[in-house]
């Protein structure tokens, strides 16, 4: 198996799921984002955005915390350490792969 | 934006690394804090000339308190729009800290360099009825960033730039009125002094004008979701 070929088998398969990728870019740029935020960005559904949050959660790529905003709950998410390495991880593997 | 498979090209996820930067003005409240900013230096400009002399409006620690009010009032405004509408329409988001030091570092520098290019003007008597005009086309320039997420925004974007030229073209007895025909010193004639308030004036109506669009745009096509949690 080639290098490049053997850069594309070795993706981190959580992040390289569409929607996960478009939520991990998004909280890479940012310290936190609520819910409400990456709902608004990615146009996604909540059970759909949920979802791919508890992926990112159990890879432990994601943190989450429920909290308040006066009377509203709100569900703030930023991107752990791991998280952060492993998406520059797969910036660099696709930018080697392609 | 849906997820879908284009979404893994590389190009779509740096335009996304670079949304959250973008989001920060999405309701125009940072066009609308420097557009206060600058009028607000109109407003003070004007009553510092028009006044009686030794009036409050010449002193200097007025002036500090007067810029004291302008910032608390545009620190805590943009605070109050963003919590009470921004966040709870499209979504809260907390920037890098280490974000922070390249705009920051960029304003001292340019605070630096324009209080030792003021300090050498008046000192040396220089003509500087020129340069002033190239401070029009200098915030132009930085409203290239508001002007790039939105295409409407070129148009006024078009109007800074036009703006200083016809400062510019003025007649000079014209823009002197401005200034109240008052000379600072021998470099800050009235006419420079007119000139001065004229594109801080144009600036700032053009971003207050900006801002109040693209708010006005951001509430038309959002609203708050149902509160049952985010």
């Amino acid at each position: 198996m080639n290098q490049q070929i053997r850069t594309i088998a070795e993706l981190d398969r959580v992040i390289h799921e569409p929607g996960r990728l478009m939520i991990a870019a998004l909280l890479f740029a940012v310290d936190r984002a609520d819910f409400l935020y990456l709902q608004h960005e990615t146009g996604m559904n909540k059970g759909t955005l949920s979802s791919h949050i508890s992926r990112l959660e159990e890879a432990r790529y994601v943190e989450v915390v429920k909290t308040y905003r006066g009377k509203v709950p709100q569900t703030l998410l930023r991107l752990t350490g791991a998280g952060r390495k492993a998406f520059e991880q797969y910036r660099r593997n696709v930018k080697e792969a392609l | 934006m849906q997820s879908d498979a284009g979404a893994t090209n590389m190009s779509q996820v740096q335009s996304l690394l670079k949304r959250p930067a973008l989001y920060d003005n999405i309701d125009g409240v940072g066009e609308l804090a420097i557009g206060f900013m600058c009028l607000g230096y109109v407003l003070y400009g004007w009553l510092n000339m028009h006044a009686a002399e030794n009036s409050v409006w010449q002193n200097t620690y007025a002036f500090l308190a007067y810029v004291a009010v302008m910032l608390s009032i545009i620190h805590f405004g943009g605070k109050a729009i963003k919590n009470r509408i921004t966040y709870r329409r499209t979504g809260f988001v907390a920037y890098r800290r280490d974000k922070y030091w390249v705009p920051m570092a960029i304003a001292v520098t340019v605070s630096v360099l324009v209080a030792a290019g003021m300090y050498l003007t008046v000192r040396r008597h220089w003509d500087v009825s020129t340069p002033v005009l190239l401070i029009g086309l200098g915030f132009a320039a930085l409203y290239i960033g508001f002007a790039r997420t939105v295409r409407w925004k070129w148009a006024m974007f078009a109007v800074m730039v036009a703006g200083p030229f016809v400062i510019a073209a003025l007649p000079a007895d014209i823009v002197e009125t401005f200034a109240n025909h008052t000379d600072l010193t021998s470099a800050l004639t009235a006419k420079v002094v007119g000139a001065f308030w004229l594109t801080f004036l144009v600036y700032g109506a053009v971003l207050m004008v900006s801002g109040g669009i693209s708010f006005w745009l951001y509430i038309r096509h959002t609203q708050a979701p149902a509160q049952e949690g985010q």
